[in-house]
């Protein structure tokens, strides 16, 4: 089985993030890059596939500017065993849609693949609806928000609990699967593993390459844009319980306003 | 000017690269540096830990690839020490040991011994002690008694050994024993690898210590324990040499622990002397306070640059690398005891109390000017290459 993870390099979460004054896309210098957490749950996955499956393999899929290597090679330390990486300055601002379509032409480079695998949504931009998408661009189902993940002979079977309840779901391969935060904890590479990814090969791929027409991806060309960005007010100040005896029920009684118990 | 930050340790690599020190960065923060408090409080021996440790290539970092270590580097030893001692120096101190086993055992075993003791326990598989201690046998290793007899092709074991480390958890011990009393420490010593769930052994006690709790020390008896012939690592009576082989190198990890229990103390300092508030005044605005963690930053970083120095040395096998060893281990140590007493009094009421990380780096400081050679040993040693003709 050949597995694709898509893999995204975001802001780290733990550092503060903003958007560039001039375009309101993301500020990149401003905040530590990292490979997003939720796809290395994502590749996590794939590799807990591969170990299960014999003779399987997982191809690293990514879009962004150069130093995204560095979470490519995160996800090849951790047991990927190569990658495609879409590097090209005119992606720069491209929407959730264009992201798709262009990931779809990205995939499609990939010969005879079985399965992609995404996080259900980045930490960035979550929106949340990239892997439906590629879906339905490559014609394939889509089982998102899956927990669990198996596999028998063609048959895929994913798990997906919400609030209301559990959602078995199951497909024919190929096909797409985003998952979850609750799905696995990502593994540490190992220091052989770091050291093996360093000869793993890594396709780069301009927007040419890719099959992909400039007019396509970009912010120019964009079907949606942030028009305007404020940066999150300061925090208010709390409400100050004086306990005059009474301090628990006043606690409380604050709690059940804000519908919290 | 540039702030200056205990965040990330002053030590270089040589085969590690910017990935593997992430790495080890994360895998403290996220997985040791939380634990250590629960450790240190219920002396509990985090094996499953120790598990994860193994899956990452911790353990045995300087043994050979083709024997399931990771091949690197002294220096990358001494930055792994650091960085895990940062976190838990117990955690740190059993990286020291299987290092030290595993170092042994890839030097000095067969192929046999290889795969039923090396490779198991760089995996973690089979943990290790590491017996050399007697109650009359410390920092004098040629006075050991515990005795291998030969009885037909087999070996008669008998014996006892203090303070262990891993006695209580071990799966097997390397255990130093006279095989010739006529030949004394040269030639008279010998190293066995001893299986510990066997007729004959018994775990003797538990010992309950100032700090480093999580390392699960112990005594270990011998009564006539029946070892066969291929028991006996490398040759028989060369043992003294075995040591002397490797105690650079424990010595040059002890160094890195020490310097990880002084950038722990003196990080969480810094932030006290930032942000705690007296007199209208964070009290790092005082000298009394910012001059010792002055003093202390820059004994930190002396010491980091000597200890890189030691593990370039050993790393180059250069002649003067066991006295590097010794000078780091010393000053490292030292300085472990002398930056987390600083600690404390930055911390003051507070420093004192269960729960508090200074507190309980305060104890943990405390045995590095002790084990793999005391303070007062490695004076000796340096002495005596400084004065080679006085002796």
């Amino acid at each position: 089985m050949r597995i694709l993870a898509l893999v995204k390099q975001v802001a780290d979460t733990y550092s503060e993030r903003k958007l560039s004054d001039s375009d309101h896309t993301l500020d990149r210098e401003g905040a530590e890059a990292v490979i997003d957490e939720i796809n290395e749950r994502a590749v996590e996955q794939a590799l807990l596939l591969k170990e299960a499956n014999d003779g399987s393999e997982v191809v690293v899929v990514s879009m962004g500017p150069d130093r995204a290597t560095d979470a490519i090679r995160k996800a090849l330390s951790m047991g990927a065993d190569s990658a495609v990486h879409l590097s090209d300055e005119a992606i720069h601002g491209s929407c959730a849609v264009q992201t798709a379509k262009a990931l779809t032409k990205l995939i499609g480079t990939v010969d005879g693949w079985d399965m992609v695998i995404a996080g259900n949504s980045a930490s960035d931009g979550q929106i949340g609806a990239v892997p439906a998408m590629i879906a339905e661009l490559l014609g394939v189902p889509s089982l998102t928000h899956a927990n669990e993940l198996s596999v028998e002979g063609t048959t895929v079977k994913a798990k997906r609990e919400t609030d209301e309840g559990v959602t078995h779901l199951t497909a024919e391969l190929p096909v797409v699967v985003s998952i979850g935060e609750k799905s696995n904890e990502p593994r540490y590479p190992s220091f052989k593993g770091i050291m093996a990814a360093k000869k793993k090969p890594v396709q780069t791929l301009d927007l040419a390459g890719a099959g992909i027409d400039a007019s396509e991806v970009g912010l120019a060309n964009a079907l949606t844009t942030v028009v305007s960005a404020s940066p999150k007010p300061p925090k208010q100040a709390g409400e100050k319980v004086t306990d005059e005896g009474d301090g628990g029920a006043k606690i409380a009684e604050f709690l059940v306003g804000q519908k919290l118990i | 000017m540039a702030a200056l930050s205990l965040r990330h340790t002053f030590l270089p690599t040589d085969t590690f690269g910017s990935d593997e020190r992430r790495l080890v960065e994360e895998f403290v923060d996220e997985q040791i540096r939380p634990l250590a408090t629960e450790l240190d409080e219920t002396e509990r021996f985090p094996r499953e830990l120790y598990t994860e440790l193994a899956k990452i290539g911790m353990f045995g970092v300087t043994v050979p690839t083709d024997l399931g270590g990771t091949g690197a580097t002294p220096l990358d030893y001494l930055f792994l020490m650091e960085g895990l001692s940062y976190g838990y120096s117990s955690v740190a101190d059993q990286c020291g040991l299987v290092e030290m086993v595993g170092s042994l055992l890839a030097a000095f075993g067969t192929a046999e011994q290889h795969e039923r003791y090396l490779r198991p326990l760089l995996a973690y598989e089979r943990p290790c002690a590491y017996a050399l201690t007697e109650a009359e046998s410390g920092s004098d290793l040629g006075s050991i008694s515990t005795r291998a007899v030969r009885d037909g092709d087999d070996w008669l074991l008998s014996g006892e050994k203090i303070y262990i480390h891993n006695a209580p958890v071990a799966d097997f011990a390397l255990v130093l024993a006279v095989t010739d009393p006529e030949k004394g420490k040269r030639g008279g010593i010998s190293v066995f690898v001893v299986d510990l769930e066997q007729a004959g052994v018994t775990r003797a006690y538990h010992e309950h210590k100032m700090g480093q709790r999580a390392s699960q020390v112990g005594g270990l008896v011998f009564d006539r324990v029946r070892l066969p012939s291929d028991a006996l690592l490398g040759e028989e009576g060369k043992a003294f040499g075995y040591m002397m082989e490797v105690l650079a190198k424990g010595r040059l990890g002890i160094a890195g622990l020490a310097l990880g229990i002084s950038r722990a103390a003196l990080a969480a300092a810094v932030q006290q002397a930032a942000d705690r508030t007296q007199f209208g005044a964070p009290i790092g605005a005082n000298q009394a306070i910012s001059f010792p963690l002055a003093t202390a930053v820059t004994e930190l970083r002396a010491a980091t640059a000597l200890a890189a120095d030691a593990a370039h040395a050993l790393g180059s096998g250069a002649d003067d690398a066991a006295v590097l060893c010794s000078m780091a281990k010393l000053t490292a140590s030292e300085g472990a005891v002398r930056h987390a007493d600083v600690a404390v009094q930055t911390f003051g009421g507070s420093g004192f109390i269960r729960g508090y990380e200074v507190e309980r780096l305060y104890r943990d400081a405390r045995i590095t000017r002790i084990y793999e050679g005391t303070s007062e040993m490695q004076r000796l040693i340096i002495s005596r290459a400084l004065l080679p003709r006085t002796r």
